[in-house]
């Protein structure tokens, strides 16, 4: 089978419009996620036992369902309940609930792992819990958990293609109708792989560079 | 308040959650022979091997599973292969997730001691030997509970199969949707269905775990 560069270039404005807005869901939700993970993990590790109990449950809950079902429930549910969400709002916010659920484990971990000495130390110097958290430990652990970071996010990545199955005209759906329309299948999947490659390939360039950029504590 | 609709639908639901499971059951088996496979050419292989194992980790990492099943669906044709959803579903997923279960084997066998391989090789072992009976029975009680995980992310992801049109617990959930206007109730049920096969497992690859920590 003869790969028509012609027909990739010809269609590259097309590709271009589901690329943005792939790239545009994947910020969001690597953002929510990210932020609402931290929120999750400060539950998980906290001293009452009720939002320890709740994270749990909530980590548990949404890691064991898959994220295509969690979406056609915010989607389909929604629409009826009479306050529909767009796909691409229900995309978000399935993606960022079910990655902020890994993520708050990935920040937990990397918490844990902080001895408990630098703790103390902190206590010593008289800083207050929130000192001691948001000076010594947070820092640490952040660049410790990029490496997994990074993993889940190029994860995150690869998700956002379930959006197409709820009507948005992402990167992948942009392809299937392509091939639908051109029947050029080779060459649109050959391309939309390529995109969705470098998109990961920047995000775990980016976790190296960060991680030789942070390694100041070893 | 009664879920009417989902205990209506729940029979029809289960007989999705069977495709599902034996779905699941033929990717896993699949994909752990080709992640072995994988695995020992990626530790034992020449460098071209090597090299080549290392450019099909990375496509996998990168490129969507979704992506996967649609070339499947719409790019096999053209050369001729045709294949049913449900032989094509399970041979995606299969080669896919064998990446991440040969990810699996290979930090197992990589994590023993070097001392095991010098004290094999010190009795005079064939590498074959050596691997039948010092390092696969070791490196499996290592890789136990990582590949329970992964299973676990397999069974998740066979919910996509559903987008390329095969029938499956996903699929008959939205038939379900469909029927009877409940898409809350039903999804739940979909939902409830899939945390119970992964919670279990989970719950499975914790005890595996636990159970490792008293052998070291």
């Amino acid at each position: 089978m003869p790969f028509d560069l012609n027909f990739v270039i010809r269609n590259l404005p097309i590709f271009g419009n589901g690329l943005v807005v792939t790239v545009e869901l994947s910020l969001l939700a690597i953002f929510f996620a990210m932020v609402w993970g931290l929120v999750v993990a400060f539950g998980r590790i906290a001293r009452s036992r009720l939002p320890r109990t709740l994270a749990s449950a909530y980590i548990e809950l949404v890691r064991d369902t898959p994220v295509l079902v969690q979406m056609y429930f915010i989607y389909f549910g929604f629409a009826m309940a009479g306050f529909g969400l767009s796909g691409f709002m229900s995309g978000l916010l399935a993606l960022s609930l079910q990655n902020g659920g890994y993520v708050a484990e990935i920040y937990r971990a990397g918490i844990e792992s902080i001895s408990v000495r630098q703790i103390e130390g902190g206590k010593a110097l008289g800083m207050s819990p929130w000192d001691v958290m948001s000076l010594v430990v947070l820092p640490q652990a952040l660049v410790r958990v990029i490496p997994p970071l990074a993993n889940q996010l190029i994860v995150l990545i690869k998700d956002t293609s379930l959006v197409s199955a709820i009507a948005v005209a992402d990167l992948t759906q942009t392809g299937k109708l392509l091939t639908e329309r051109t029947a050029a299948s080779y060459e649109v999947f050959l391309t939309v792989a390529v995109f969705y490659l470098a998109m990961t390939g920047i995000v775990s360039g980016l976790s190296r560079l960060a991680e030789r950029q942070f390694a100041i504590y070893h | 308040m009664i879920p009417q609709a989902l205990i209506r639908n729940f029979p029809y639901l289960l007989r999705g959650a069977e495709i599902t499971l034996l779905l699941s059951a033929a990717s896993v088996a699949l994909s752990t022979i080709v992640g072995m496979i994988v695995a020992l050419l990626h530790v034992f292989g020449v460098a071209p091997i090597r090299i080549a194992v290392e450019i099909y980790l990375y496509l996998v990492r990168g490129v969507p599973l979704l992506i996967l099943l649609f070339a499947m669906y719409y790019v096999l044709p053209y050369t001729g292969i045709d294949l049913d959803p449900l032989t094509g579903g399970i041979l995606v997923i299969g080669v896919y997730y064998g990446a991440f279960m040969s990810q699996v084997f290979r930090a197992a066998i990589l994590s023993l001691p070097q001392s095991q391989w010098d004290a094999a090789r010190s009795l005079g072992m064939r590498r074959l030997l050596m691997l039948q009976i010092v390092v696969f029975p070791q490196a499996f009680r290592i890789a136990a509970p990582p590949f329970v995980n992964t299973c676990m992310m397999l069974i998740k992801s066979t919910s996509l199969v559903s987008i390329i049109g095969l029938w499956e617990l996903t699929m008959a959930g939205r038939e379900a949707v469909e029927r009877s206007l409940a898409p809350f109730q039903i999804f739940a049920g979909v939902a409830l269905i899939y945390f119970c096969m992964c919670y279990s497992l989970a719950w499975y690859g914790r005890y595996l775990e636990k159970r490792m920590q008293y052998v070291h």
